[in-house]
This record gives structure tokens, C-alpha cells and sequence, in this order.
């Protein structure tokens, strides 16, 4: 989507209170709610300007115009379904493009790291590989959720019967999938250092971790927001 | 004609509108009021969310351009809006066709002299 570019200015204090109503009650981001206002306003200015055209006093014409858009609640209730979507949707490809990334930097963490083990004690294998079979269910989650959230909200969406609280629901279990992947990694690096720290590639784990914390932290977020777009669709 | 009516059937109306030429939320609007003949009458900010939907289908692309100062978000049909167009009208004409023929009065039976 193309950025909507400063506000058009000079719509009126009636489309401005009336686009006020609507943007209180839209759910998301600010920009993504920014775009949508930005082009009913312009809808509204451009009907306006018709009615005026026609011979509507000026003074009424903004008036005609808002009476024609809708009830505020009414065109909201319309834009909720699709806020819910575009941000389930960009959750999704957030969480899947991120995860390769940051699971390629805790492979090469382990890797590094991994060399200093095998030459030392016989290690904690044993207790970690339970954590490890849960890190792979969690990573199995993040991907199957965020491919169902990405699929729903795109083109298959022409063929597929219209399921609104369904997208944001995928997109939030692919958030807990990720932030479980991401703190179990966070946590076996914590019981690592606790127990042998001189075995760890420091830079490489690092990174990994400072990785995974950002990824947990983006994911408790955008969890937290499509829970909320969910709620609130009717 | 109102919004409950043109229910299901508004994706294939905006995609017909817009097969001509790209046009902008208003434009659409009118060319819907005058195509019906004035018969569809929905609420204008109703176009707006549909629009996006569609666009989020992959059957309209959207940009925003600017004239006489003011920004527009503009709108056109992509190849697969073209395509589903298609299919919307031969569905529509094939039930409307048998909805025609369904609904009109029985010919009266012919007696022979």
C-alpha cells in the first residue's frame, strides 16, 4: 500500500468531528488507521464538493455528504474485519521471516559453542534434549499458525468463506509459538551459562540472544495486539 | 435497492465499475448510482472497506495519486479481478436467466378450435 501522504487539510470541522467518531472507534496501529481516514476523507471532500456543484449550500453540503457516508459505527464495524486481517497478516510474515533468521544464529551459536563441549565432560545431553524436542514442537506452532494467518488474509481469500476472528487467532498462536521458541532458547543459554559459561562462543551467543529477545519481545506485542483486534470484532 | 439486497453480489458490482477505468472511492460511488439507473443507493462509506477486501484478494491494486490538490486512493481491476469478473457475470446471467424464466407468468394454455 502506497503511504496516503499528509492530511488534506481545509475538509471542514463536521468531516473532521465525524472522521474523529470513526477513528475512535477502529482497532490497530495509528498508521494503519491513518491511510483508511486519509481516503474517506478525501471521499468526503469530494462529495461534498458535488452537492455544492449541484446547487447544495455550501453550508449544508458537508452535512449531506456525512448523512450519505453511513453511521460511524456502521463503516468502523466494515473497516474492523479488515484492520483484523491486514494486521494478522502482517504479524504472520513478520514471525515466519524472522524465525530462520534468529534460529540460524543460535545453529551457529550451538555450532561454535558446540566444539568446546564436545571436547569437555560428558555433558547435560541428556536433560536438554526434552528442551530441544519442545523448542522443535513450538518452532512447528510459529509456522503452521503463521501459514494458516498468511493464507487467510491473502488471495485465497476469493475462494475461502469469510472467517474474521479466524486470521487474528492464527497470528496470535504463531506469537506464542515464537515467544515459546525464543524464551526456551533464551532459557537454555541462561542454564548454560549458569553451569559451564567457558564453553560458549561469546559473540555468536550473544547475538543469538540479544536476537531472540527482540523476536520475544515483538511477539509478546503483536500478540497482545491481534488478542485485542479479535475481541473486538463482533 | 439496499445494502441487504446487493449483499453477495457488491464484489461483482464494484469489479464491473471499475472495468472501464481505474477510479477513486467517490468516482466509484457515482458510476454505481448512475449505471443503476439511481437503484443502488448504499451508504457511500460502505465502498470503502469492500474496496479493500477486494484488494487484499489480489482482484483490485490500489495507489494513491493527487489532483486539483486533494490525494486519492485509486483503484483498478489486476488481471485476476478482470478474470473474476468473468465469472461473476456468466454466473450472474446463467441465474438470473433461469430466475427469468422461473418467474414469469405461465403462457396461457392454447385450446384448439
Amino acid at each position: 500500500m502506497t503511504r496516503p501522504g499528509p492530511p488534506d487539510t481545509g475538509a471542514g470541522p463536521a468531516v473532521e468531528r465525524y472522521l474523529a467518531e470513526v477513528t475512535a472507534r477502529l482497532p490497530g496501529p495509528a498508521r494503519a488507521r491513518a491511510g483508511i481516514v486519509a481516503e474517506l476523507r478525501s471521499g468526503l471532500m469530494d462529495a461534498a464538493d458535488a452537492h455544492r456543484s449541484a446547487g447544495v449550500p455550501p453550508a449544508r453540503a458537508a452535512g449531506t455528504a456525512i448523512r450519505e457516508f453511513g453511521a460511524p459505527a456502521q463503516i468502523a464495524d466494515a473497516f474492523r474485519a479488515e484492520i483484523a486481517a491486514s494486521q494478522a497478516r502482517r504479524v504472520a510474515v513478520i514471525l515466519l521471516a524472522t524465525g530462520p533468521l534468529v534460529g540460524l544464529l543460535w545453529v551457529a551459536a550451538a555450532a561454535a559453542s558446540h566444539l568446546g563441549i564436545r571436547l569437555s565432560q560428558p555433558w547435560h545431553w541428556t536433560g536438554l534434549s526434552p528442551v530441544l524436542h519442545l523448542v522443535a514442537v513450538a518452532i512447528g506452532v510459529t509456522a503452521c499458525a503463521a501459514l494458516v494467518g498468511i493464507a487467510t488474509t491473502g488471495r485465497l481469500t476469493r475462494w475461502l468463506p469469510a472467517w474474521p476472528r479466524g486470521a487474528p487467532m492464527a497470528a496470535a498462536v504463531a506469537g506464542f509459538g515464537a515467544m515459546g521458541a525464543d524464551g526456551l532458547g533464551l532459557a537454555l543459554l541462561a542454564g548454560q551459562l549458569a553451569t559451564a559459561p567457558g564453553r560458549l562462543s561469546p559473540a555468536l551467543a550473544a547475538a543469538a540472544a540479544v536476537a531472540s529477545l527482540a523476536r520475544l519481545m515483538l511477539a509478546g506485542r503483536s500478540t497482545r495486539r491481534c488478542l485485542a483486534i479479535r475481541a473486538s470484532l463482533a | 435497492m439496499r445494502a441487504e439486497t446487493l449483499k453477495g453480489h457488491l464484489d461483482g458490482i464494484l469489479l464491473a465499475v471499475l472495468e472501464p477505468e481505474p477510479r477513486h472511492g467517490y468516482a466509484i460511488m457515482e458510476a454505481l448510482r448512475v449505471r443503476s439507473g439511481g437503484h443502488v443507493d448504499l451508504p457511500t462509506g460502505t465502498v470503502y472497506p469492500a474496496l479493500h477486501r477486494l484488494e487484499r484478494a489480489g482482484l483490485v491494486q490500489a495507489s494513491w495519486s493527487a489532483a486539483a490538490g486533494r490525494r486519492r486512493r485509486v483503484y483498478q481491476l489486476t488481471p485476476a479481478g478482470r478474470r473474476a469478473l468473468d465469472t461473476e457475470r456468466s454466473t450472474w446471467q446463467d441465474f438470473s436467466a433461469a430466475v427469468t424464466a422461473l418467474l414469469q407468468p405461465a403462457p396461457p394454455v392454447m385450446s384448439s378450435p
